[in-house]
């Protein structure tokens, strides 16, 4: 792609979250969400592969299906309240029905059903931007919306626990394992949002952390198929020990970071006298935790099947800048032991 | 030929009192020859009459078949149902991680010939010929037949001259389609026994679009004729795009995860008898290989 024309796409993705970040009225916040939807469908269509295409045509169907709703739960709060402020939602059909096209925005179950083949179709770049940047406009929406009854996101985010967990059970290829992950993290983020919405922004952010570094440490390896991982300690040993880190810091093991959203969201769940609950996404997370443990057994625990000496490849410097890589895999791993801080900071 | 000169043509204030101008018209301009709409499907011959019957008429109701095919569809899905248990697509997860290579089609008998369909320019009217048979000691099969370039005498037909072997898509329960997942290996690996004809293996994969329906990645089999076996091995980077046989100018590498079927076909221009002998058709990883598409992708509108 002319270097001009991505680095437009790039700044309208930008233009976009940022627009829904800075606006009060819901015209606007809807006109980001559309500029970001219009600019990154070129991006998932660069390569002119008919799996590409396909994903494009799925992606937008469903945001466009998922906007119009959107549109239309915002006209009719206007019309039955007199009010445009997001803030003011206030009208339960009206919030359910935001709820539920934000909620197919950024592919909650059971409005999940687009994401894995949208993101098998795309490359691992474009699938980092899907499942990072796109999600941060609809989450400053949905934060903003305030729900009397909690029923509705607690039932999205145990469903989108359970099914991500489920769904990503039997998955060979690295694109729908990271589709499911991202469905299940993003339930855990909207279980806890009626409740503590400071804790839906932690969560929200250590995902984004997790799932950036396990994407680069994929584009790094070059591999899309459980397969392939196992050949990664000949091209990047260091990166071989790291990633299994990475991939049970997602999974929410303890002494890593993922831990703390998982521990302090069962936590507070507990408070609410939401045992049941917490005690089935502690269990459905479990589900996550096998297909992690796979990844990590297959990359690291595991020799391929082939003759090294004959197939081991060049190791040379990574054309690929590092940096974003390493800092975002030291958090991952390290964060745990300043849980004080990082609450500080975001319950102050 | 030339067109017909104006000074035929009636006066103006005459041609209010004609009713019938079809005798008119046919004098001025030839008919435009009739063409088929990109949409319909199937062929049919010209010549032969349309089919007017409605689709309800053509199916053969018949209890026996539907309870069988009911039972066939429900032990399918049962089976489907206990394979993810197994692992992803019912092999442990184990089998995915060792495996580098996979037969898929293997002739063993005449009940590995259901899932293969043959076909021949004889439904245009040509005049080759094809026959699938199991070859020795059940243990290979057999193509063979004629090829016959002369084309039909149907005035529409100008080329033909081919005979295709194709696998059937496979289907899960109910009829749905299921695909080959591929993405593990980069080679076609295929066991054969030719006469020195060269022939084309087609892979096609699913797509989304219906005008996307005939896109094929097709490559070349160079057959040795000769008693010996020949095992060819083609990766799978080297198939380029063709639609309807033509090679498309905006290629792109054959995506693995989702193959519906592969096929043999023959139309090198050279009449006469023919045969294959097939006695696997297989995949493999070559950790060697790690060319991803062989073909450079032009840009169809280069910056000046």
């Amino acid at each position: 792609m002319a270097p001009f024309v991505y680095s437009t796409l790039i700044i309208s993705l930008g233009l976009g979250t940022t627009t829904t970040f800075a606006s009060t009225h819901w015209y606007l916040a809807w006109m980001g969400i559309e500029i970001n939807t219009l600019a990154i469908i070129p991006l998932m269509t660069q390569n002119h592969n008919p799996r590409a295409i396909e994903a494009t045509t799925k992606y937008f169907f469903a945001q466009a299906t998922a906007s119009a709703t959107l549109l239309f739960a915002a006209v009719s709060n206007a019309f039955l309240t007199g009010e445009w402020d997001i803030l003011q939602i206030n009208h339960p059909l009206t919030s359910t029905l935001t709820t539920l096209a934000l909620a197919m925005k950024i592919g909650l179950a059971p409005l999940h059903s687009w994401m894995p083949e949208v993101m098998q179709g795309l490359n691992l770049l474009t699938g980092l931007i899907l499942s990072t940047w796109q999600k941060l406009a609809p989450f400053c929406l949905i934060y903003q919306i305030q729900p009397d009854n909690p029923n509705v996101f607690i039932t999205l985010g145990l469903l989108s626990v359970i099914v991500g967990g489920w769904g990503g059970f039997n998955q060979v290829q690295l694109r729908k394992i990271l589709a499911y992950s991202s469905i299940a993290h993003l339930g855990w983020m909207i279980l806890i949002l009626p409740f503590s919405p400071p804790l839906t922004l932690l969560a929200l952010f250590t995902y984004l952390m997790m799932t950036f570094s396990l994407f680069s440490s994929f584009m790094l390896v070059r591999t899309t198929h459980i397969n392939s991982l196992s050949t990664s300690w000949a091209k990047i040993p260091t990166l071989t020990a790291c990633v299994p880190l990475i991939l049970l810091s997602l999974g929410g093991l303890p002494p890593l970071t993922g831990f703390l959203p998982k521990w302090l969201i069962l936590q507070e769940l507990t408070k609410q006298d939401l045992a049941p609950i917490a005690t089935l996404a502690a269990l459905s997370s479990l589900f996550s935790l096998y297909f992690y443990l796979r990844l990590s057994y297959t990359m690291t625990l595991t020799m391929p099947p082939n003759n090294p000496a004959g197939t081991l490849p060049w190791r040379l410097n990574p054309q690929h800048n590092t940096l974003p890589l390493a800092l975002t895999a030291t958090t991952t791993i390290f964060l745990l032991p300043i849980t004080p801080t990082i609450l500080a900071l975001f319950t102050s | 030929m030339s067109l017909p000169t104006i000074s035929r043509v009636p006066a103006s204030g005459l041609l209010r009192s004609i009713r019938d101008l079809r005798w008119l018209l046919r004098s001025i301009a030839p008919l435009a020859t009739p063409r088929r709409a990109l949409t319909q499907m199937g062929y049919r011959r010209p010549g032969q009459p349309r089919e007017d019957k409605p689709p309800w008429w053509r199916v053969k109701f018949d209890l026996s078949k539907g309870l069988k095919g009911m039972k066939r569809h429900f032990t399918l899905l049962k089976e489907e149902f206990f394979a993810q248990f197994i692992g992803p697509m019912g092999k442990p997860i184990i089998e995915h991680m060792l495996e580098q290579n996979q037969v898929l089609w293997e002739f063993r008998g005449p009940h590995s010939l259901q899932e293969w369909t043959i076909s021949c320019d004889r439904e245009i009217g040509g005049k080759s010929e094809i026959y699938l048979k199991v070859g020795r000691n059940n243990e290979t099969c057999l193509l063979y037949g004629t090829l016959c370039s002369d084309p039909p005498k149907d005035g529409e037909t100008r080329y033909s001259g081919y005979c295709t072997m194709r696998a059937k898509q496979p289907l899960a329960s109910f009829d749905r389609k299921r695909y080959h997942d591929w993405s593990s290996f980069n080679t076609l690996h295929l066991r054969i026994r030719g006469d020195g004809r060269p022939w084309m293996i087609n892979v096609i994969a699913e797509t989304y679009y219906t005008h996307q329906k005939d896109d094929m990645y097709s490559y070349f089999l160079y057959t040795r004729g000769g008693p010996y076996w020949q095992d060819v091995k083609i990766p799978f980077s080297k198939f380029f795009l063709a639609h309807r046989g033509r090679v498309q100018d905006d290629q792109h590498e054959l995506w693995l995860d989702k193959i519906n079927a592969i096929g043999f076909t023959l139309g090198d221009k050279a009449d006469g008898p023919f045969q294959l002998e097939i006695d696997f058709i297989g995949v493999c990883k070559d950790y060697a290989h790690t060319e991803d598409f062989a073909y450079e992708k032009y840009k169809r509108n280069p910056e000046v």
